[in-house]
């Protein structure tokens, strides 16, 4: 079995935010949504999922509410908030910043 | 925001925790359904859910750590450590006593230390503050002539300012019954050396200094508050001191401590209660009296080499411009040395019997928390494998170990208080200081630093232990038998030895005090102290102007006291037998001349017929004085056995002559009519000095004389009648310094009575926690080896060679203890040179003794468990596998 690349460090945060802009989701939800979006190459670790949540919801990022799913049983979903889509954007375009800056290291590579 | 919602969070946690639980759950069983869409069989799509989500625990307690205050998990960790202790009070109790003690004794001891030794003396800037003494090859330390210290003061370029003073006790009446008060006579600008200003009034100007202007008292503010009601008008008021009217000029404040001082000397401290102007009489040339004490203030840039080159330069510059002057050097010495200098080493070595307590301590403490750690191998086993991080078991292995740390230290603080108050009252006499000793705020920041240095020392051990550990071979051992895993039991053995051999140098320095100590106290003093009760008596000048006035007091004085039916016998003297007294003169024997460069000197002492037979002291060889040695007889004079020695060695000396003069008329020979023996000036003097006496009759210019009085019975009784005898001649004069001769010899041996009794406390708490250590690794080992002992005894061994066996082990680590502690106490021991008096810091005895009481110790520590291991049965050892 072909190990799966890790996340990359400080984007577990991101990913959950941006993936909360198409909707409320609970927990499981949120892990099954990156998992699909990235094609499978993506995985979610429960032992991190968790933890980060919490902390997003400490920092008023997210909010929680107990719900019923479709198939009626409780579940906590998360909502982003106003700040939540604030710190999206701002960790995006570090992400993008970040993203350029490699781009460019390894192209200048290529090209030596 | 962030710790807001901590906060409130703070007091949701079951909430906390049942939504998470749920959540995980819901979790779970979503991934299951999904797998189980995909085509598993439930309970495989079951496992597969499980297994995918992973250690539920873990996720838990980092979900705990994010909310969590980072301080919390701490209070987790010291409730866990209080469970811990709480579930082995044994454990417990003898951890925190072994621990309280020896912090105890630390803070004790530092208390000591910072207010003797680290405490800035009491005056302005005192590390500039020098005293300045001569030196010669006759006399190392000796005073300076008033003529000398004014020119010093004149030329010098080194001081700041420059002070003499010496001592003159004034007697104060008036009002009340006449009381002698310890006085100084100072030169102008003398508490401006030291950085002091009167509360009231002034210090003396120069002009004090002039013959005629003596007249003038500064008080000190408790003899201020006591005699004067605290009158804030007493500047310029007349006071009668030595018969004579005074004017305050000032009062001292509270706290003005005198700096010490060598010739008549009062100790360091707040025991001065009145100084007058010190004034340059009689002829600058004569400049061989010697009998003030310089003290100084260095200027800023001016270190104390440079001073005493410069001083020294002064010196042998009088010396060419006085004949009298030559052959001095000059001795620049900072006032702290003077003040602490003695204590200091006696100190430091009670300072390092603490800490080796406390190092004990802590390798005790160490191999419990070892022991300990190994029995709970299988619950750290259990956390590990749960998930726990390794750091957090280390934090928590260490949180343990500081609590602990912190509760020994918390009741050994509380200890160090009842043990200050206990030194402070055993502490000799003339210790200096003692006043500044007790748990201050610096005190209590040191038990805190050694508290967690101890928790931390004997802690790193276990933490580091447990964390090695590995979880599966833990948890298959399931904490049972192990047979100590080699590097861990190493560990332990090298504790205990290491205990053994620190008990063993704190024993054998105990022993080498005892052993000084004995022979302190088997030292015969020259005199026979029992039934002797002595006091001082001034004259004050006004009235015994005249030798005969003095002489008829005392020889009054003595006659009607040999009178009364409680007196064996009594006299008067210049001085009492290890006062320190320290006068000097230069003489012309008869017939003999000294070496080049060297003059004929001795002490000299005035005495009263009775002097001798009163203190017990012998007559060697001639005759007493008796009471026909008056004015009109032969002069006479009786020297010590020393002198005899030095300048008549091998010769009959009674009949021999001396003189004072230059150039002696017959009348001024003096016949030398005994030979008494030999007093040291200092009970620990290396050797008498020659000494000579002069019948009081035939001298009888000293107005301050001692008395001391031989009892048939009580001598204390024999106060009161010497006040009324004394008061019968002269209402208006005081007796000062009532002693029992027995109190002086006692406290001569006080210093190292107390450092013994010190080191000797702390030497049996080593060798107790040494044997306790011991105790602790054989029997834990016995209790690891049981199995295998109990196969041994299965195949045929017997019990003796079982219990060789385990004594074995115990005396390889009681010798090697021992084997390093001699080593190691002959390298210290020679620390002790200067505390111990004649036994040698490497006294075979000693050693031989300490190393046999160590091993057997340590053997008796091995003897109990191994008697226990004997006792096993085989059947019961195998079963318990």
């Amino acid at each position: 079995m072909a190990k799966k690349p890790d996340l990359l460090p400080g984007t577990l945060d991101m990913l959950i935010l941006k993936t909360l802009t198409r909707g409320a989701l609970h927990g499981y939800g949120i892990a099954l949504s990156i998992k699909r979006f990235s094609d499978d190459v993506l995985t979610v670790e429960e032992g991190s999922l968790y933890p980060a949540l919490q902390r997003l919801l400490l920092q008023n990022w997210v909010k929680a509410e107990w719900k019923m799913t479709d198939t009626n049983r409780r579940a906590r979903f998360y909502t982003l908030t106003a700040a939540g889509r604030k710190q999206l954007g701002v960790e995006l375009s570090q992400f993008e910043q970040m993203i350029a800056a490699i781009g460019r290291v390894l192209s200048d590579v290529q090209e030596a | 925001m962030k710790f807001l919602n901590k906060l409130s969070l703070l007091f949701g946690r079951r909430r906390f925790h049942d939504e998470l639980e749920e959540e995980i759950a819901f979790h779970r069983a979503q991934a299951e359904r999904d797998f189980v869409a995909e085509g598993m069989t439930p309970e495989d799509a079951r496992y597969a859910a499980m297994r995918q989500f992973g250690n539920g625990t873990r996720i838990k307690e980092r979900s705990r750590e994010v909310i969590g205050f980072r301080g919390e998990t701490v209070v987790q960790d010291v409730r866990y450590a209080m469970r811990q202790l709480w579930a082995s009070p044994a454990f417990t109790i003898v951890i925190l006593l072994t621990l309280a003690l020896s912090i105890g004794a630390n803070s004790a001891i530092f208390s000591v230390i910072n207010g003797v030794l680290l405490k800035r003396l009491p005056y302005e800037q005192p590390e500039r503050l020098v005293r300045i003494f001569l030196s010669s090859s006759s006399y190392p330390r000796f005073s300076l002539n008033p003529f000398d210290f004014r020119d010093y003061r004149a030329r010098n370029q080194s001081f700041e300012s420059m002070a003499a003073f010496t001592r003159g006790d004034v007697q104060l009446s008036g009002s009340g019954e006449p009381v002698r008060v310890n006085g100084f006579g100072i030169t102008a600008g003398y508490f401006h050396v030291l950085g002091l200003r009167p509360e009231l009034g002034r210090e003396f100007d120069q002009a004090a200094e002039l013959p005629g202007n003596g007249l003038q008292v500064i008080l000190s503010n408790r003899l201020w508050r006591t005699r004067f009601g605290a009158d804030p008008n007493v500047i310029g008021r007349k006071i009668t001191i030595n018969m004579q009217a005074y004017t305050v000029v000032g009062v001292m404040p509270a706290g003005t401590v005198h700096p010490g001082n060598e010739y008549h000397s009062v100790a360091y401290g707040e025991d001065v209660d009145a100084w007058w102007p010190f004034s340059f009489e009689g002829n600058p040339n004569r400049r061989g009296s010697h009998y003030i004490e310089g003290i100084a203030r260095l200027k800023s840039n001016v270190g104390l080499e440079q001073a005493g080159t410069e001083m020294n330069a002064i010196m042998a510059q009088l010396g060419r411009e006085h004949p009298g002057d030559s052959g001095w050097k000059v001795l620049v010495i900072p006032l702290y040395s003077e003040v602490v200098g003695a204590s200091r080493p006696m100190l430091l070595v009670l300072l390092g019997a603490v800490v080796i307590v406390l190092l004990i301590a802590c390798a005790n403490a160490a191999n419990l928390l070892l022991a300990r750690a190994s029995s709970r191998q299988r619950e750290i086993a259990v956390r590990l494998a749960m998930g726990a991080p390794r750091m957090r078991i280390m934090r928590q292995m260490m949180t343990e170990s500081l609590l602990i740390s912190f509760l020994g230290g918390g009741l050994g603080l509380a200890l160090a208080f009842i043990g200050v108050k206990a030194l402070v009252a055993l502490l000799p006499a003339d210790f200096p200081r003692t006043q500044d000793i007790h748990v201050s705020p610096a005190v209590l920041a040191f038990t805190i630093l050694v508290t967690v240095a101890t928790g931390i020392l004997f802690g790193l051990a276990p933490a580091f232990q447990a964390t090695r550990a590995d979880p599966r071979e833990g948890l298959q051992k399931g904490g049972r038998t192990t047979i100590g895993s080699g590097r861990q039991s190493r560990l332990r053995d090298a504790l205990v030895v290491a205990e053994v051999s620190l008990a063993c140098v704190l024993l054998i320095g105990a022993g080498l005090m005892l052993r000084s100590l004995l022979n302190q106290l088997h030292l015969d003093p020259g005199f026979q102290q029992q039934h002797v009760i002595t006091a001082s008596i001034s004259l004050p000048h006004v009235n015994y102007g005249k030798r005969e006035q003095v002489a008829r007091f005392f020889d009054g004085l003595v006659t009607n006291l040999n009178g009364l039916p409680d007196v064996e016998s009594a006299g008067a003297g210049s001085d009492l037998p290890w006062t320190g007294y320290d006068e000097n003169s230069g003489f012309t024997i008869e017939g003999k001349k000294p070496p080049a460069g060297e003059e004929f000197h001795a002490r000299y002492h005035m005495a009263t017929p009775g002097y001798f037979s009163a203190l017990g002291i012998p007559l060697v060889a001639g005759r007493f004085f008796t009471e026909a040695d008056t004015k009109d007889t032969q002069q006479v004079v009786l020297i010590n056995h020393a002198m005899a020695n030095k300048y008549w060695p091998n010769e009959n000396v009674i009949g021999k002559r001396m003189t004072f003069e230059d150039e002696p008329k017959e009348k001024d020979w003096l016949t030398i009519v005994g030979v008494v023996g030999d007093v040291k000036d200092q009970p620990n003097s290396p050797a008498a000095q020659p000494a000579f006496w002069w019948p009081e009759l035939q001298s009888g210019w000293t107005s301050d004389m001692s008395v001391a009085i031989r009892a048939r019975g009580t001598p204390s009784l024999l106060a009161d009648a010497l006040r009324n005898e004394v008061h019968r001649i002269d209402p208006a004069l005081a007796v000062a310094d009532l002693k029992l001769m027995d109190t002086i010899v006692n406290s001569s041996v006080s210093t190292p009575r107390f450092a013994f009794a010190l080191v000797g406390l702390f030497a049996g708490l080593a060798i107790v926690l040494a044997g306790i250590g011991t105790y602790g690794v054989i029997s834990y080992s016995v209790s690891q080896r049981t199995p295998e002992l109990g196969i041994r005894m299965a195949l045929g061994a017997v019990r003796s060679d079982v219990m060789s066996l385990i004594l074995s082990h115990a005396a390889r680590l009681a010798v090697l203890g021992t084997a390093l502690g001699v080593v190691a106490a002959f390298a210290l021991s020679r620390l002790l040179k200067s505390l111990i008096f004649d036994v040698s810091p490497a006294d075979p005895a000693t050693f031989a003794l300490v190393a046999g009481i160590v091993i057997l110790v340590a053997m008796l520590a091995g003897y109990v468990p191994a008697l226990r291991a004997t006792a096993t049965d085989p059947m019961n050892a195998l079963r318990a596998e």
